[in-house]
């Protein structure tokens, strides 16, 4: 719907809203009337603080579905599911080498839900790595990094180590073969730096082999440190895609 | 005042473009509905395969049993099969620092603003896009095979049908991989009496690769004329006695195949691709060399995963996808 068009007449929506919803309370939290009038639906909009990432109005080239494919927001969306699902875990995981790989084991057993709350996080992990490099294609083929959102695209390559390494950290939790042995071969390819290689690998995993000390820093940082940061630098990305105009178009 | 705020920045920055309102949709409804539905779908996907496919968990970690082959996640496979074809600190540190940081440098590089906002927006960019997939991932594949010496299996496979005793000849020895410059390979250069090359016995040759495996570093401290050999500085802060390379020799044939052969090829073919676009007049300008290069790179980059992935076995052979063992 153009922005130029007249609003709509009254209509069944916005009768049920009025009865249901036209009370002191309920205004007090949304403060526009139901979003059926082009006046409501930009305040819908630039009143709700999540909504309020968003512009209220975008080209409409941007809402085809093959522009962007919604590979940033299926990105960003992972990262919420994946923190409440991984809050999820966290009240039965103990980040210890005592623990740890039974808590998991548990889980399949003990935990109601528990497998599948597992099994989602692990899959939207792996779904996150990969759209966020296809976001990264389709915003290199778009030449979406030129002038003026080059720094963006630079947020943008942040965001992809950041998902790496949350990933990455994520994968030593369990406690079992595959994860001793793959954070084993990642952190030997760290500790062959030409300088200070040795020392960033002691320095990653606490020790000269993977044990109890790279357990909890790579636990540490996988549900508070990376999270973090990833956090604020998707506000900065999310911010940046609205400051430099929306989304790229064509000249 | 938003405005007002960019002013200052304005200049050479690129200005946003003016908006056509009547272009534009209203972010509710348009906008929202499609990221609920996406949310949906992602929702329910997510929660089908969560329920028909559970996560892995192999027995409890145990550093004294080393599974065979023993794998990087998945995203960084690549760099493990980099790691089988060069210098491990070239693999695992230095390559994937330069492609990050090209990666990021990339909008300061190609600074054009035009052909933003469409997909492929250059008039070759789709024709530049498949050849550099496909330029990328045949020769990386077929290093690959290479280093593993397929070439010659196959060669001698064939051979043999015709001669029983056919061997992979002497004068191609260098050729049955990228090692085989350093292990197979022997050849010398006749020294004369009386030339001292190096230390050691004179035995009147220099003889690849076991004469050139000891080339001292220039300065290094212990080769040379006296008044060019002095002790480990022992005075100077760690971090500069691990900076300066005393007592360090070259292995040349090492350096050959982990160090000089992948580098000039990770420059070269690259720059090779990007001469060939240029010839078959493909290539205008920034924008098309950065589509080239960045699909290299992707391309590259899915190959080396597939391979490290699902091709490699026991001991990091290069096996069938099926032939590679599960681990427990
Ligand atoms: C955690 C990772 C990331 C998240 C959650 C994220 C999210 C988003 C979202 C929601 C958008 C809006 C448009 C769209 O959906 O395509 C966007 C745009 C953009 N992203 Fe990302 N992104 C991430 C990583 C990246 C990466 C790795 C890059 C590039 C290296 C990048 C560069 C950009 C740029 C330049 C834009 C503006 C696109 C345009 O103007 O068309 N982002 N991002």
């Amino acid at each position: 719907m153009a922005v130029t068009e007249q609003p709509r007449g009254p209509r069944l929506g916005s009768w049920l809203y009025d009865k249901l919803f036209h009370n002191y309370v309920w205004r007090s939290v949304f403060r526009s009337g139901y979003p059926d009038t082009p006046r409501n639906q930009m305040l819908a909009i630039a009143t709700n603080v999540f909504l309020h990432l968003h512009p209220t109005r975008l080209h409409k080239t941007h809402v085809k579905i093959t522009h962007t494919y919604c590979l940033g927001g299926i990105t960003f969306f992972f990262f919420l599911a994946l923190t409440v699902t991984g809050v999820m875990l966290m009240f039965y995981y103990v980040p210890g080498v005592d623990r740890a790989y039974s808590d998991i084991a548990a889980l399949e057993t003990n935990v109601r839900f528990g497998m599948l709350m597992r099994n989602l996080h692990r899959w939207m992990a792996h779904g996150m790595v990969i759209t966020v490099f296809l976001h990264m294609m389709r915003v290199f083929y778009t030449g979406a990094y030129k002038p003026p959102r080059e720094f963006n695209w630079v947020v943008g390559v942040i965001l992809l180590v950041l998902t790496l390494l949350l990933s990455f950290t994520g994968y030593l939790l369990p406690w079992d073969q595959l994860a001793i042995w793959a954070v084993t071969v990642g952190t030997n390819m760290i500790g062959s730096a030409p300088l200070l290689g040795g020392e960033t690998r002691y320095f990653l995993i606490g020790g000269f082999e993977v044990g109890d000390a790279a357990l909890i820093r790579f636990y540490t940082l996988h549900v508070i440190g990376l999270p973090l940061l990833a956090a604020i630098f998707m506000a900065v990305h999310f911010w940046r895609v609205r400051r430099d105009g929306g989304l790229a178009r064509p000249l | 005042m938003a405005v007002d705020a960019q002013a200052v920045a304005r200049g050479d920055v690129a200005a946003r473009p003016r908006r056509e309102r009547e272009q534009e949709l209203l972010v509710w409804p348009d906008l929202v509905f499609i990221e609920f539905i996406a949310a949906v779908v992602f929702t329910v996907t997510f929660f089908v395969l969560s329920v028909a496919l559970n996560a892995p968990l192999l027995n409890r970690a145990n550093l004294n049993i080393t599974p065979n082959p023993s794998k990087a996640p998945w995203y960084f496979m690549n760099l493990q099969e980099l790691l089988l074809h060069m210098h491990p600190a070239l693999a695992g540190v230095i390559v994937p620092t330069i492609a990050l940081l090209l990666l990021a440098a990339l909008p300061y590089l190609d600074r054009k603003a035009e052909g933003q906002g469409v997909y492929f927006g250059t008039p070759n960019a789709v024709k530049i896009t498949l050849f550099s997939a496909a330029f990328a991932a045949v020769f990386t594949a077929g290093l690959i095979l290479y280093d593993q010496g397929r070439h010659v299996n196959v060669v001698t496979n064939i051979a043999q049908h015709v001669d029983k005793d056919w061997e992979w000849p002497t004068v191609l020895a260098p050729f049955q991989n990228v090692r085989a410059i350093q292990t197979g390979w022997e050849w010398e250069i006749p020294v004369p009496e009386g030339v001292q090359v190096g230390s050691g016995e004179h035995d009147g040759e220099l003889n690849w690769p076991q004469d050139f495996e000891h080339v001292p570093m220039p300065f290094n401290g212990t080769s040379g004329p006296d008044w060019m050999q002095w002790d480990k500085p022992d005075f100077l802060p760690g971090w500069m006695q691990a900076l300066y390379w005393y007592d360090l020799n070259l292995n040349l044939p090492a350096f050959v195949v982990e160090l000089l052969i992948p580098v000039a090829l990770m420059v070269g073919l690259p720059a090779a691709l990007l001469y060939l676009l240029r010839r078959l007049g493909w290539l205008y300008g920034v924008h098309d060399a950065a589509i080239a290069l960045f699909t290299g790179f992707i391309s590259v980059y899915v190959v080396l995963t597939i391979i490290g992935a699902g091709f490699r076995g026991a001991g990091q052979d290069l096996v069938l996808p099926w032939d590679v063992p599960r681990i427990d």
